[in-house]
């Protein structure tokens, strides 16, 4: 069936009633958490797993993508009317963004970011449609050889597009391919650092790992710093743009739209990275760039088009290939994998009604977050008075049963609590916790692909040789290796990096 | 102690266990890899990371002198209020079964407003009275998570 009929059937299942509902339910959650500092996309999405457990797959996914891409929207408001970014990816928005509103523009940078948002979340939802059934397809081909020389290239990736280094990063990785070993191995069903604990037969699951690192390891974060927020009143003011606005920021959400689309591809923080690529693009770009940081429209355009662009087409490695490049498709493929369904190569076609599904609800839901983000932003900056020294309680409550409602064991709490201090711990050290999980997913098909590998070819690593695809990708990885060890140890940064670095 | 060279140890104990559990598993041949030989590469990767970070780290407490104590004194002064939410969160998980989800979170949630976020007795009271009853309400009754009844069959 060609693409158009597939989205036309794709329609068909998002235009139900409860699909529309869970749609609106996820772009709302997703502009509130994007809207609250401390609760990224990725806490939102996990938060609300265990609500989707009634759902059917293609509901659960709809809503959880939802609070993804809505997520993105939300985390400018705040950026751009209190100088507070609601989600990492929006911290560039704050320096022209604030800018703007104190110079009485701030509700044409809302309407701007906005728009961008819209702009480059429909694209990159464009490429997601075409690129993704394109790319399964070509990933069904693939055997255990060629699956172990992409996961390589995405470790690698992974290792460098990190929020640290590659040297802080690749620790991580190793750890969480280490911890992803726990259980019954696959292939003998021998048992692996299972201790007789018939409670880790089966491995340690993922979402009390994702939800205690990131979710209770940002609780005990934030609550360290402060339980008291100052709350700032807002005045909007108008909220159109001139015409000289309007034309200024065409540019930059086309542009957005085209990085944020390529950086969203690759592994690690692609949202955050891809506002500040566009930044600094922007910024080169310009004729008086002297200007930016005074609030300039295009500083806010670009990055907040990117990180929406990036969102979109970070689904598309997660859905055709099976591998998540950052910790929030990570968390949906979680969520996926409860409901019995593994992305993948062979996901778009044994489940056309999913993919297409969720596809169709991604145009629907920038529609819905269009109409959320303007005329109700109001309501979303109110969400900043419920004081957070009493919305704290109430995350870790739902950590707690969010974790508890999947296998109802206590085991699986301690396992969150463990995850939440480790996480905490990490944090504190200036790791990151999000390449642990993202390899203890992948490790897993990584081992298994290596191994059958190595059985087919009678022990010969020459099978790696044997194709041009493996090859390539092979080489790929070798030369993206060496240039992350060079890029490690080098005195001098890129300016991006070092303004990413700044940030955090 | 450095941050880094704190996670050093951190990669150090992990390669360590990884090292010692995965050398008692089988490890087949080329043709045949056992179960051990990727938990085994994987410890040697973390024993030679955990390695690099320690020397580094240790350079750096060279560099860094005195900014670094302060670093700890500020790492330990913030350490009580995440403490007391892993004490409380603790308890909780251990009373979880036996107490029941009602009493067990609104007390859990009364303790963490009255003792970490200092709000009073009687507001604790009714914050944690409501978070519990509406928290047990939305998961038990809307999204039908069965939660546990406990003792007091709450």
């Amino acid at each position: 069936m060609d693409v158009f009929g597939s989205l036309a059937n794709g329609f068909q299942t998002a235009l139900s009633l409860q699909n529309i509902y869970l749609c609106f339910i996820g772009c709302l959650w997703g502009t509130m958490v994007g809207v609250l500092p401390g609760i990224g996309p990725l806490a939102g999405i996990t938060l609300l797993i265990p609500a989707t457990f009634g759902l059917d797959a293609t509901g659960a996914i709809i809503m959880l993508a939802g609070i993804y891409y809505g997520a993105m929207y939300g985390g400018s408001t705040t950026s751009i009317l209190m100088n507070v970014p609601g989600e990492s990816a929006s911290v560039v928005t704050c320096i022209d963004g604030y800018q703007m509103t104190l110079k009485g523009r701030g509700g044409a940078a809302l309407f701007i970011s906005a728009w961008g948002s819209f702009v480059g979340g429909t694209l990159s939802i464009v490429g997601l449609m075409l690129l993704a059934p394109t790319l399964a397809d070509f990933a069904m081909k693939f055997g255990p050889p060629e699956m172990f020389s992409v996961l390589l290239v995405a470790f690698v990736l992974l290792g460098s597009l990190g929020s640290g280094s590659f040297f802080r990063t690749m620790p991580m990785v190793f750890l969480g391919l280490l911890i992803g070993t726990i259980g019954m191995d696959p292939l003998t069903g021998s048992m692996r650092f299972t201790h007789n604990v018939t409670d880790l037969y089966d491995g340690i699951g993922l979402l009390p790992v994702a939800m205690g690192a990131m979710g209770v390891g940002e609780i005990l974060i934030a609550t360290e710093e402060s339980l008291l927020r100052v709350i700032h009143k807002i005045k909007l003011r108008e909220l159109l743009p001139t015409r000289d606005e309007l034309r200024a920021s065409w540019g930059p959400i086309f542009r957005g739209s085209g990085i944020g689309f390529m950086i969203g591809l690759m592994p690690g923080s692609a949202h955050v990275l891809s506002s500040f690529v566009s930044y600094m693009a922007e910024k080169r770009l310009a004729r008086r760039p002297e200007e930016f940081g005074h609030g300039r429209i295009e500083g806010v355009a670009g990055p907040e088009t990117a990180n929406n662009a990036a969102s979109g087409s970070a689904m598309i490695p997660f859905l055709s290939l099976g591998i998540p490049t950052g910790p929030a498709p990570a968390v949906m493929m979680i969520a996926l994998l409860i409901h019995g369904i593994t992305p993948g190569p062979l996901f778009i076609s044994k489940h056309p009604d999913v993919f297409w599904g969720l596809i169709a609800s991604m145009y629907l839901g920038n529609v819905m977050l269009i109409v959320l983000n303007l005329p109700f932003v109001g309501i979303f900056i109110s969400l900043l008075r419920i004081p957070f020294r009493v919305l704290f309680s109430v995350i870790l409550l739902i950590c707690l049963v969010g974790t508890y409602s999947v296998n109802s064991s206590t085991f699986e709490l301690a396992v969150l609590l463990f995850f939440g201090i480790l996480g905490y711990f990490i944090r504190k050290m200036k790791y990151d916790m999000a390449p642990l999980i993202l390899a203890m997913i992948i490790g897993p098909t990584m081992e298994l692909s290596l191994r059958q590998a190595l059985m087919r070819s009678d022990g010969s690593f020459s099978i790696f040789w044997e194709s041009s695809i493996t090859m390539t990708l092979i080489a790929a990885s070798f030369l993206l290796l060496v240039w992350n060890i060079y890029r490690g140890i080098r005195p001098t940064k890129a300016s991006w990096e070092k303004a990413l670095e700044e940030s955090k | 102690m450095t941050k880094d060279r704190a996670a050093s140890l951190l990669f150090l104990c992990a390669g360590i266990y990884g090292f010692y559990f995965s050398v008692q598993l089988p490890m087949g041949r080329w043709n045949e890899p056992g179960p051990g030989v990727f938990p085994f590469a994987l410890s040697l990767l973390l024993l030679v990371s955990g390695a690099a970070w320690f020397i580094r780290g240790k350079r750096r407490v060279k560099e860094e002198g005195e900014g670094e104590n302060a670093d700890r004194y500020a790492f330990i002064k913030n350490l009580a209020t995440p403490l007391k939410i892993v004490g409380l969160t603790a308890l909780l998980i251990l009373a979880f079964n036996s107490v029941g989800y009602l009493a067990a979170a609104s007390l859990y949630i009364f303790v963490l407003l009255f003792w970490v976020s200092r709000y009073r007795v009687v507001v604790s009271i009714l914050l944690a009275l409501s978070i519990g009853i509406g928290s047990w309400y939305f998961f038990e009754k809307v999204l039908a998570v069965q939660l546990p009844r406990g003792v007091l069959f709450l």
